[in-house]
């Protein structure tokens, strides 16, 4: 999670995302900071994040995103 | 039939409400289809040929992709570990294959509809001067109601059922209300078929709430079309079209009142279709959240025709840059040139394909394909330039997060959106460049103090928009605080209520351009 964060707070470090809940309904990870986003998650977890997954129930916070990383572990 | 004329709003809405009350929930989408069918071939005639095709074709292949999913995950089931990866991906292929060939024939049909003629023109024009012994057959078709809408759902429901996020839909008459609806097949919102298709079926019995929350809502975006968008209409037209006459002063007026024309027709007309779902108990989903509030161009599309920009991010937009090719382009740029400018090619390349579909839903012209090109560049460059723009600002100590900042930010947002739609508008990219030229070389002010201009155009007319404009501009203060005009008059005593409702009825019926020397304007975005 640690690791998340990092990548997280390097793309944008104006946001707060220990507590932020609306990161895509709030326009705070505009769409071109989600294909950064993408490639970061997928070199730094080993999984490959396909476009149907790309819905803000995914990417509203910090772990949500964390839930996708593992699921999609999982299911590799 | 649009949706501002009497026949639509003071008989035939009320007519199927009546009848979809009066029969029992079972038969009722019976009602609502019958009634989508006949508002479509009471505009259309035999072009409702295109709208039965279409539904028919993607149920088809709906159910087609659904039998491979149910095939695959048997096949799946039964395999060993090892196995389950190459079936899988055979699986896919299969998937694929039947996807691409909904999508080319969906989009196939609208290309050769609506776009064929521009295309034939250019090639034949290229032939031309490249000495080419080749001429294509120039042929113009009448064009379906709705076309580019029900098309983009079709391709919406068999890209979701591909990818699985929705169940084909054995039921086609479940599937052809989804997709022609008749409050929302003029003009959209292009809905989703897990946003409505449910809702649809249900056919929840019309109650108080939803009836009277539908017809403010619908009253609303009359007031927004007939009294404000239409009463333009016919300055903006005069300018558009005769803009050598006119001073750079009153082309920017025009300019001005085509964007007030195009939100208050678009958002009015939308106003019409959703509160026209609400009656029948059904949600449509938003098409505008203050628009104008936006304080960069990227934002103004999550705010403006909402349901068209999530259509082409969900489907294009991502698509394309996480794509197999893409995805190895922005890793191997990363490495070179960082976490910012990295994932520019592949951003750059689905925003280039975003923006020229964007440009061309619109209409079969260069301006256009011009305007889509134009929100790329503002959209790129904004994106691109960020850490340029942070670096002047700090060094300019400017806080970006203070209020006049942020006002500088709506007021430049507005003005780039304004040249936009000037492009849009104009009659051809050569009549936009003059126009806004003309108003960088040759503005005088002064003309509207003498009198000089637009003297058909009473200035009664224009107060009315003025105030009508205001109220709106209010109501979509207290929306983006988060209030709801419409929750805070249903709070207030019976008398008040109705005393408000009233007045907005008077407010249309006396200053609405329906009567006299106005003809019925239809929507505009009906023409796209």
């Amino acid at each position: 999670m640690e690791a998340l964060y990092e990548i997280l707070e390097e793309l944008q470090p104006e946001v707060d995302f220990h507590t932020a809940t609306n990161l895509i309904d709030g326009h705070l990870l505009p769409s071109l900071s989600i294909i950064s986003l993408i490639a970061e998650l997928e070199d730094e977890f080993d999984i490959t994040i396909p476009a149907v997954e790309i819905v803000p129930a995914n990417f509203n916070s910090a772990d949500a995103i964390w839930a996708l990383v593992q699921r999609l572990q999982e299911e590799d | 039939m649009s949706y501002s004329q009497p026949l639509y709003f003071a008989v035939f809405l009320p007519l199927v409400a009546l009848c979809y009350q009066l029969l029992p929930q079972r038969h009722r989408w019976k009602v609502l289809l019958a009634a989508s069918y006949i508002f479509f071939y009471a505009t259309s005639r035999q072009l409702i040929l295109y709208l039965l095709f279409s539904t028919v074709s993607v149920h088809h292949l709906g159910l087609w992709l659904g039998t491979i999913h149910t095939e695959r995950s048997a096949a799946v089931k039964a395999a060993d570990r090892a196995e389950r990866k190459t079936i899988k991906a055979e699986y896919q292929k299969q998937l694929r294959r039947v996807v691409v060939l909904g999508i080319l024939l969906h989009l196939g049909i609208l290309l050769v509809v609506k776009y064929s003629m521009f295309f034939a023109e250019n090639l034949n024009a290229l032939f031309h001067i490249t000495h080419l012994p080749f001429t294509l057959p120039e042929h113009r078709f009448a064009l379906p109601l709705g076309i580019s809408f029900y098309t983009m759902q079709a391709v919406s429901y068999l890209v979701d059922v591909y990818r699985g996020t929705v169940q084909p839909d054995r039921n086609l008459p479940r599937l052809a209300l989804w997709m022609a609806f008749f409050p929302q097949i003029m003009e959209g919102p292009i809905c989703r078929y897990s946003d409505t298709a449910d809702q649809l079926w249900a056919c929840q019995s019309i109650n108080y709430h939803n009836l009277t929350f539908g017809c403010q809502r619908f009253a609303w975006g009359m007031m927004k079309k007939i009294v404000v968008a239409d009463q333009l209409n016919w300055p903006v037209k005069e300018i558009f079209k005769n803009y050598g006459d006119y001073n750079g002063a009153v082309i920017f007026f025009g300019m001005i009142a085509y964007t007030v024309q195009l939100y208050m027709d678009f958002s009015g007309s939308l106003d019409m279709v959703i509160g026209a779902g609400e009656i029948f108990g059904v949600k449509l989903p938003e098409n505008f959240r203050q628009p104008f509030f936006s304080k960069t161009v990227s934002e103004f599309w999550t705010r403006w025709h909402i349901t068209l920009g999530t259509w082409f991010k969900d489907y294009i937009f991502y698509p394309v840059s996480l794509s197999g090719g893409m995805k190895t382009l922005t890793s191997n740029a990363r490495k070179k040139l960082g976490n910012h400018y990295g994932p520019m090619l592949a951003s750059g390349v689905a925003l280039l394909a975003v923006w020229s579909a964007n440009g061309l839903w619109h209409g079969s012209a260069w301006n256009y394909i011009c305007f889509g090109l134009y929100h790329f560049v503002l959209i790129f460059s904004g994106t691109l330039f960020e850490p340029t723009f942070k670096a002047i600002c700090d060094k300019l100590h400017i806080n970006r997060q203070s209020k006049p900042w942020h006002a500088w930010q709506i007021v430049r947002t507005v003005a780039l959106v304004n040249i936009g739609e000037l492009i849009f508008r104009a009659h051809g990219m050569a009549a936009a460049l003059r126009m806004l030229k003309k108003m960088f070389t040759d503005f005088d002010p002064g003309v509207f103090a003498r009198g000089e201009y637009l003297v058909e155009v009473s200035g009664k007319s224009l107060i009315v928009c003025l105030v009508t404009v205001l109220i709106v501009l209010g109501h979509s203060i207290l929306r983006e605080r988060g209030l709801s005009l419409r929750e805070i008059v249903a709070a207030k005593p019976l008398p008040v209520r109705w005393l408000c409702y009233y007045l907005l009825i008077l407010f249309i019926v006396m200053f609405g351009a329906y009567a006299g020397e106005y003809a019925p304007i239809d929507p505009i975005y009906a023409g796209f």
